[in-house]
């Protein structure tokens, strides 16, 4: 306990970092905030009126710190272009990224797991074979690309499932499964392609190592050796891969995200940085950032439950 | 274990990059300046010696006498309404979603007429300055509120506010009236020929006071009128719902019980939910799906000529375009037949002006010519122009038309280069003057002067070429106060001589409106200005 307060504790100056960074990269970016708002046709007094009421004719420094203000009292501002409150319009975004995030990963580990530990127990095998081709492939083959097949092909053609009408789960359990599956799909195999060719060859090194040959020599059967004795070494590796993977996702979806319609995080971002919303984009990227340092520190504690031998060190 | 703070370093750095990368190669509003402000009505200002009526007849859409239905319509949208707030809008695609929460005083018929809404008639006096407007007795807002002159007080004052986009197009407004409750008269300053046609648009929409004064800056999220659907719900990026206004004062309309706005920023995403049935009707096609998508049973498209235009803007203050001979020669050089066949696949108009051809203003000296690249020639070499090179910025959506031009341009031995610049900045770089060339174009509005005046005009706030010309100046003057047509017409035609000689601006193509619905909606009307305008809509089950 005293070791994830203090993990929660230490991310604060990475928030800190990641928050001023954000700010003057954002800055940074030219095209004008007022203009891009406003539009071409709004006079001059009208951009300066805007700017005034939103407090941008301060100097940077100081925009920063009275963000920054509000931002340690809970309140992350309001959008540039309409004035919802940031943090609404995070949470309205949040819930369906997270559940791609989850989906995806789920199919991810569906199609990993199994063929992974089973092309490195029979190495140069027909399943191997195969699921090495799958890997190529599924790394290869873009999924903007492998979205649309699955739209053709499952949306307009079968009319099986929906190409797009995201509704949260809350509201409607089945038709939002019906809506996330797609896009869950398109990702998740990409992801897993990834994560397969990690735990082969990660179960691969634990299975040519030196205990596993002696628990050979004791007798114990495939089985055992395997699933006891060398998942649990090789999933350690798989498990920092996965912990990136998933944040990554957090913020990485806004491809599947537009291609279906779904009203996610990312896309939030992507086009909260064309309006110029940079209120926004600087609440957004602080939750996504406050978010990955949680999964960290998740990954980080499951270390422990996979592998006893990890401890959680005092330090940092 | 370090690793934690490494992680989340190297991932918002990531997060960034991929923003970064997106925002430069996202996609952008063709249609050219978003800044896309208002429809106004041309050249209807048809005053013959004494006053102007407008007369009570048609108001576009469908028959009365269709009946009502449960129908949900299901509409794409290319991008996400920023403002639902007409006051505070400064998008196009804002004017979707309002023409279907809001009246207008007036509102545009197909053929661009100008035609009563909820003013029943108007007078203009002779002099231009004064208008007077009788309104409807009968219409109430969605809050139940009634709808009346003080209304229009309230609305017009509320667009002249400094922070308002509306208040260009409304600030030759000098006071606002109330003659008694049906009765409104707005005197302007000066005579502003399209001041009628601006009330076709946003600064003619009327809110309710009373939503508007309670709401403050949640009306734009949370709008209340008093037009055929009321607003429902709103996740912003996703969907806007909007049920039917049961009260509302045209009787048997609107025809459908539901309309929902949804967001695919994507048009070939857009496509595929009209086909998988998600969407019935969407603003937007691919070019390259249009002609396929005319012969496939089940839908229809609408592929028309809009009222915008796209071309370049060459900088008159910079290099090598400081000189008007090398303007023209690129004027010259340019290929419209081929940019619309292979570039639009069919979806726009070959043109050379800023109004389009069916338009009254459209004159003799806008037809455009093909390419002559000896004439081009001689002009360079007059100009001592050899081995030309400049830069054209474009905005990511059109490297293709920017790639065509280049090549145009290399039979007259000219080297193009070709810069991609994501659209706001793009906005910007052209305000500040700082290109050889710019590729951005208009969307266009039904009055000429609004397709042209601030674009030339010496000073003008979209004038991104520097232009300067006093004969030019006192035409495009004297054009925007004359109602009388014909005149108006003359003094364009004096401009565009003058234009087609000087080249500020190299005017390409009119883009079309493309719409794509399935052939189970009924009762759309197709009117130039772009607009969706659902009250007579429907949908067959």
């Amino acid at each position: 306990m005293a070791y994830v307060l203090r993990r929660l504790a230490l991310s604060i100056p990475t928030l800190l970092l990641g928050s001023i960074l954000v700010f003057s990269l954002i800055h940074l970016i030219p095209g004008d905030v007022a203009t891009v708002v406003l539009g071409q046709e709004a006079t001059e007094e009208a951009k300066e009126a805007f700017r005034r009421q939103l407090g941008l004719d301060r100097p940077m420094v100081v925009q920063y710190f009275a963000w920054l203000g509000n931002v340690l009292t809970g309140d992350l501002g309001n959008s540039f272009v309409d004035r919802t409150p940031v943090l609404e319009l995070i949470l309205q975004r949040l819930p369906a990224t997270i559940e791609l995030t989850i989906g995806t990963f789920i199919v991810a580990l569906l199609i990993a797991v199994p063929t992974g530990i089973l092309s490195a127990v029979r190495r140069g095998g027909f399943v191997d074979y195969f699921s090495t081709l799958f890997a190529l492939g599924g790394m290869s083959f873009p999924s903007f690309a492998l979205a649309y097949l699955l739209i053709i092909v499952f949306a307009i053609n079968l009319k099986w499932l929906p190409a797009s009408g995201y509704v949260p789960f809350t509201e409607d359990p089945v038709g939002n499964l019906k809506v996330m599956l797609l896009p869950m799909i398109a990702t998740g195999i990409r992801e897993a392609a990834l994560l397969m060719r990690m735990l082969r060859s990660s179960l691969l090194e634990v299975l040519g190592s030196e205990y596993v040959r002696v628990a050979r020599a004791k007798g114990l059967n495939q089985r055992v050796v395997v699933m006891r004795h060398a998942l649990r070494n090789a999933l350690v590796p798989v498990l920092t891969a996965a912990g990136l993977l998933v944040a990554g996702l957090l913020g990485g979806l806004v491809i599947t995200e537009t291609l279906f319609g779904i009203p996610g995080f990312g896309r939030l971002i992507v086009e909260s940085i064309f309006r110029r919303d940079y209120i926004t984009v600087q609440g957004a990227i602080l939750v996504s950032a406050l978010l990955v340092v949680l999964i960290n520190l998740m990954v980080d504690l499951l270390y422990v439950v996979v592998d006893p031998r990890i401890k959680l060190a005092k330090g940092g | 274990m370090k690793l934690g703070t490494q992680r989340v370093g190297v991932w918002l750095v990531l997060v960034m990059a991929l923003a970064l990368v997106l925002a430069a190669c996202g996609g952008d509003d063709n249609k050219g300046n978003t800044g896309g402000g208002q429809a106004t009505a041309g050249g209807q200002a048809t005053t013959t010696g004494g006053s102007t009526s407008g007369a009570a007849n048609t108001a576009p859409t469908a028959d009365p006498n269709a009946p009502q239905s449960e129908a949900t319509i299901n509409i794409s949208l290319n991008a996400d309404p920023p403002s639902l707030d007409p006051a505070a809008s400064s998008a196009f695609v804002d004017r979707q979603v309002h023409n279907s929460i809001f009246d207008k005083l007036v509102d545009l018929d197909p053929k661009l007429e100008i035609v009563p809404m909820l003013a029943t008639k108007w007078d203009i006096s002779q002099d231009g300055l004064n208008y007077t407007f009788t309104l409807r007795d009968d219409v109430k807002f969605h809050d139940g509120t009634k709808f009346d002159a003080e209304v229009v007080k309230f609305n017009i004052e509320r667009g002249l506010k400094e922070e308002s986009p509306r208040r260009n197009e409304l600030k030759s407004v000098k006071t606002v009236e109330v003659v008694n409750p049906t009765t409104v008269k707005i005197t302007l300053k000066e005579s502003f020929a399209p001041f009628l046609s601006v009330l076709t648009d946003r600064a003619g929409m009327m809110v309710s006071p009373k939503a508007a004064k309670e709401l403050g800056e949640n009306f734009r999220t949370k709008p209340v009128g008093s037009g055929p659907f009321k607003f429902q719900e709103r996740v912003t990026g996703d969907h806007i719902t909007l049920v039917r206004n049961e009260d509302y004062w045209r009787k048997g309309f609107p025809k459908a019980k539901q309309v929902t706005y949804k967001i695919f920023t994507d048009a070939t995403t857009a496509l595929n939910n009209l086909r998988s049935g998600q969407v019935d009707f969407t603003d937007v096609l691919p070019p390259v799906e249009v002609a396929k998508m005319q012969g496939e049973q089940g839908f229809r498209v609408v592929n028309e000529a809009g009222l915008g235009y796209q071309g370049m803007y060459l900088n008159t203050k910079k290099a090598p375009f400081d000189k008007p001979e090398v303007r023209k020669a690129v004027d010259l050089l340019v290929n419209r037949e081929a940019v619309v066949k292979v570039v639009l696949q069919g979806t726009g108009t070959p043109g050379h002006s800023p109004f389009a051809p069916s338009h009254f203003a459209y004159g003799e000296s806008d037809k455009y010519t093909p390419p002559d690249v000896a004439q081009a020639q001689q002009l360079l070499s007059k100009a001592g122009a050899s081995n030309l090179e400049f830069t054209l910025k474009t905005s990511t959506g059109n490297t293709e038309l920017a790639q065509l031009i280049q090549g145009n341009l290399q039979a007259a031995g000219i080297n193009m280069k070709i810069e991609q610049v994501e659209f706001g900045t793009l906005l910007e770089q052209g305000e500040k003057g700082q290109f050889q060339a710019l590729q951005l174009g208009w969307s266009g509005r039904p009055d000429p002067d609004l397709n042209i005046y601030d674009f030339i005009v010496t000073g003008g706030a979209n004038n991104d070429a520097r232009y300067s010309n006093p004969t030019v100046d006192e035409q495009l003057n004297l054009a925007r106060k004359e109602s009388d047509e014909a005149k108006r017409k003359a003094a364009y035609d004096k401009v565009m001589q003058v234009l087609h000689e000087e080249v500020p601006y190299v005017y390409i193509y009119h883009q079309n409106n493309v719409f794509g619905m399935t052939s189970k909606i009924t009762g759309f009307q197709y009117v130039p200005d772009g607009i969706i305008r659902t009250v007579g809509m429907n949908k067959q089950q």
